[in-house]
């Protein structure tokens, strides 16, 4: 499965599922990162980690292990 | 439904009108609050949590409205502590009163986003009004929103705002006076038949579960949240999850996923709500974008955050000084008149000039170092550079469960922990705010330097060089963080059991900070350092001054006296002697004075303490007269100084580069025990004296503010666990330096 962990900056695509089983899920959604959302990794941290993903405009950082629990739809849209 | 006329005056007192203002962080909620309520506020915590709970008046036409700014949040699932009070002031939880209105402040820029909130706290029935806030950053952005539309759509007022300049703010205020005279309502989401029918299963099972009461916006969090606060109540937990896999079930198979269900119907109901309100004008070069590409650029942006941080550190450490010892001249001026005044009454004087007035001076020498740090926090929080300097240094404290907004409050110690501590307040994540706090007071604070000057002065650098010197001095700055982090992670790792935030950060636009703003959050800091940790300060500041007092029986001073004299007359005639003594300011009164003053500390409560528990610094090597500095400076590590000089009868006015004071300790032998003859401060000695002091939380100002940043238990707990922390090492450093200088000697 794809996840937002493994684009690297300038890459997007479209949200497929978010793991729901832990508890960070309702924060993502709320945030905005909800199923047929596109999402773009815009950079990472100077240390690799956290990352910078842009959805609906607007600009969220996220750790990698909070990136792993967003699965996408294969095959990105370089926009 | 009229709060305003229906209450008449008797009743208005029991339970005033309450307006709660309500929306994600970063909006400029709390700007607008200080718009409406001027600076009649009250600052005081929710009960069970420390979040704060912020309030005041607002006059409008002769009727007076609380407004409550409720903190920050970005959906009703209570993942921080932050939510989980939202949506106990909205529920009308935990003997908490609902409020009357619900005024959203939305972000006009980030719409979309703000509105899920919205839609979900439509479930609560509450009236509501909207300020649609930063509406001038918006236009610069190219974006066009039809409020009026909204407002329909909504069914609710819409009033358009600009926090920073108070554009909108006189309609809003009459806007909050109108919706309360008339309240309009949310439209609820229109649920599909699994979730709604969902809700009904749910809310019969969990009455027949025992729950008594619950309202339909909470049915909706105990289904679509993992873990909920609302069925505690319920004993059979196994019965109530069966109930809502059920419910999933159902979810399921209308084609949802559970997980996501709520996000996903409320962003269609949004999506739904804004066709046609919102118009933007293609994708304009932010300028965000490019002062990004180098604030968070790999080198630059590095470089950079180490120059603000730089900054900010000797601007904390040299520009506080002034102040600082403003401060203190004015407090041993104020202990001067009041001596002269009270000369009188010895007890009253000693208890004013070194009890009173030295815990005032105690309090009011951190404001300084408050103020101005929470002046460039209000800055970076308010330009929205906080969230990249913790992007970018997120991944050097993640190891041990910090995050990177630990940073600043970690960097603050090392002026001073109590602004420190107070800083902590910028991390959301209670795990991670928690641990910080803990840490912070490890970092080598500005008063620990005077006694690594005097020892290192005196004992290092006359023998091994300037180099070695300045080297220990370097080193002993980071023997606090080199035990700290690695604690941090065992905390994290093994005791604490709360459940860490995701940090998930927003990185918000640049704006420019508003003074206003700056200056507000700067008093308020102030006042509530003053007034909530100043009392425990003054307190503490009382309670060892009375320690270190009394006794003070004559005889103690008249023994020390004879003493002194027959002392003396070995050295010259007795005539000579009584002659100096007649005169007050001759060297010899000066001696016998300070004698006394060494002997009277001696027969105190605590120099007696000091003395009886001796044996358990023994193994560290501290004598009674160290054992008794080390007591007596628990207060504050900095006045171990002062101590020491009255101890080795030099009297109080002595500090770090007193030569008499570094004489004295070259000389000082024991004059009892197994060590008999040989000198006190031997290099292990010296350097067991200086880890004890870093390591230990000598600081009744750092206990009184974590006390109130966290609660007693915590504060206790890290006061406790330093000092048998530093103890243990302390006696560590001391056995292993014996150890080797056996070896080599």
């Amino acid at each position: 499965m794809h996840t937002l962990e493994m684009l690297t900056p300038g890459m997007s695509a479209r949200i497929a599922t978010i793991e729901s089983d832990c508890g960070q899920a309702g924060r993502l959604s709320s945030l905005g990162f909800v199923p047929g959302q596109w999402v773009k990794v815009i950079r990472l941290a100077p240390l690799g980690d956290p990352l910078t993903a842009e959805i609906d405009g607007q600009q969220i950082s996220l750790r990698r292990s909070e990136a792993r629990l967003i699965g996408l739809h294969p095959g990105g849209d370089p926009s | 439904m009229n709060p305003l006329r229906t209450r008449g005056p008797v009743e208005a007192e029991k339970h005033s009108i309450q307006v709660a203002l309500v929306g994600n962080p970063n909006t400029g909620k709390s700007t607008i609050f200080n718009r409406l309520t001027g600076l009649r506020q009250r600052i005081a915590n929710y009960p069970g949590v420390t979040v704060d709970r912020k309030s005041g008046r607002m006059k409008v036409a002769e009727c007076e409205i609380e407004v409550v700014d409720l903190p920050g949040a970005y959906s009703l699932t209570a993942i921080s502590h932050d939510e989980r009070v939202v949506m106990d002031v909205l529920g009308g939880r935990r003997n908490m009163q609902r409020p009357d209105l619900l005024v959203f402040v939305l972000d006009a820029t980030n719409l979309k986003r703000n509105l899920f909130l919205v839609s979900q706290a439509a479930e609560l029935g509450l009236p509501t009004l909207i300020a649609l806030n930063q509406m001038d950053a918006a236009h610069h952005n190219g974006i066009r929103i039809d409020s009026a539309r909204l407002s329909r759509r909504l069914g609710v007022p819409v009033i358009e705002t600009v926090g920073s300049s108070g554009r909108g703010l006189a309609e809003l205020k009459g806007a909050i006076v109108e919706a309360l005279e008339s309240p309009c309502f949310l439209p609820r989401i229109a649920w599909p038949a699994c979730i709604s029918n969902g809700c009904v299963m749910l809310r019969d099972g969990i009455c027949t579960l025992g729950c008594a009461e619950i309202s339909d916006a909470e049915i909706l969090r105990v289904l679509f949240d993992r873990e909920s606060v609302y069925t505690e109540q319920v004993q059979e937990k196994t019965q109530l999850r069966e109930l809502i896999l059920e419910v999933h079930k159902g979810i399921r198979s209308s084609g949802l996923s559970p997980g996501s269900a709520e996000a996903v119907l409320h962003y269609r109901h949004i999506e739904a709500l804004l066709e046609g309100v919102i118009e933007s004008s293609g994708p304009i070069a932010r300028s965000r974008e490019s002062i990004d590409r180098i604030l968070l650029h790999r080198v630059w942006g590095t470089l950079i955050f180490l120059g603000v941080m730089y900054a900010i550190f000797q601007s904390l450490y040299t520009w506080s000084g002034p102040a600082m010892d403003l401060v203190e001249t004015g407090t041993g001026w104020a202990q001067s008149v009041a001596s002269g005044l009270l000369a009188g009454a010895p007890v009253l004087q000693s208890l004013v000039c070194n009890g009173i007035l030295a815990g005032v001076g105690g309090v009011l020498v951190f404001l300084p170092q408050i103020l101005l740090l929470f002046f460039f926090i209000s800055l970076l929080e308010d330009s929205g550079y906080v969230a990249r300097a913790a992007f970018l240094m997120d991944k050097l404290f993640s190891w041990c469960g910090l995050n990177g907004k630990s940073f600043v409050p970690l960097l603050s110690g090392y002026a001073c922990a109590i602004p420190g501590v107070m800083a902590a307040r910028t991390i959301e994540d209670p795990k991670a705010r928690l641990t910080t706090i803990l840490m912070t007071p490890f970092m080598s604070c500005s008063a620990r330097l005077p006694v690594y000057i005097l020892l290192i002065g005196t004992f290092v650098e006359p023998v091994y060089g300037p180099y070695v010197a300045g080297a220990t001095l370097f080193v002993m700055h980071f023997v606090g963080a080199a035990v700290a982090l690695p604690l941090a992670w065992v905390l994290n790792r093994f005791i604490l059991r709360i459940k860490p935030l995701p940090f998930i950060l927003e990185m918000p636009d640049y704006r420019l900070p508003v003074l206003r703003n700056v200056v507000h959050r700067m008093w308020e800091r102030g006042r509530e350092f003053v007034i909530r940790a100043g009392t425990v300060i003054l307190a503490i500041s009382i309670i060892v001054w009375a320690l270190l007092y009394f006794p003070h029986q004559e005889s103690v001073a008249t023994q020390a006296e004879a003493e002194f004299v027959q002392a003396q007359s070995k050295q010259r005639p007795a005539v000579e002697i009584e002659e100096a003594l007649k005169d007050p300011d001759s060297a010899i009164s000066q001696s016998l004075f300070n004698h006394v003053g060494a002997a009277y500390i001696e027969q105190s409560f605590l120099g007696r303490f000091g003395k009886t528990v001796q044996p358990v610094f023994d193994p560290a090597g501290f004598d009674w007269k160290i054992t008794v500095g080390v007591l007596s400076s628990f207060p504050a590590r900095e006045v171990i100084i002062a101590t020491m000089g009255i101890i080795y009868d030099l009297g109080s006015d002595v500090d770090e580069g007193s030569s008499d004071l570094r004489t004295v300790l070259k000389n000082e032998r024991w004059t009892s025990g197994s060590r008999l003859g040989e000198p006190v401060y031997t290099l292990p000695v010296v350097f067991a004296i200086m880890v004890f002091f870093a390591l230990c939380m000598q600081c009744g100002a750092t206990v009184a503010i974590i006390a109130k940043e966290l609660n007693w238990w915590w504060a206790t707990a890290s006061f406790v666990g330093m000092t048998v922390l530093a103890w243990v090492a302390a006696v560590a450093v001391f056995q292993s330096g014996r150890l080797i200088t056996t070896f080599f000697s």
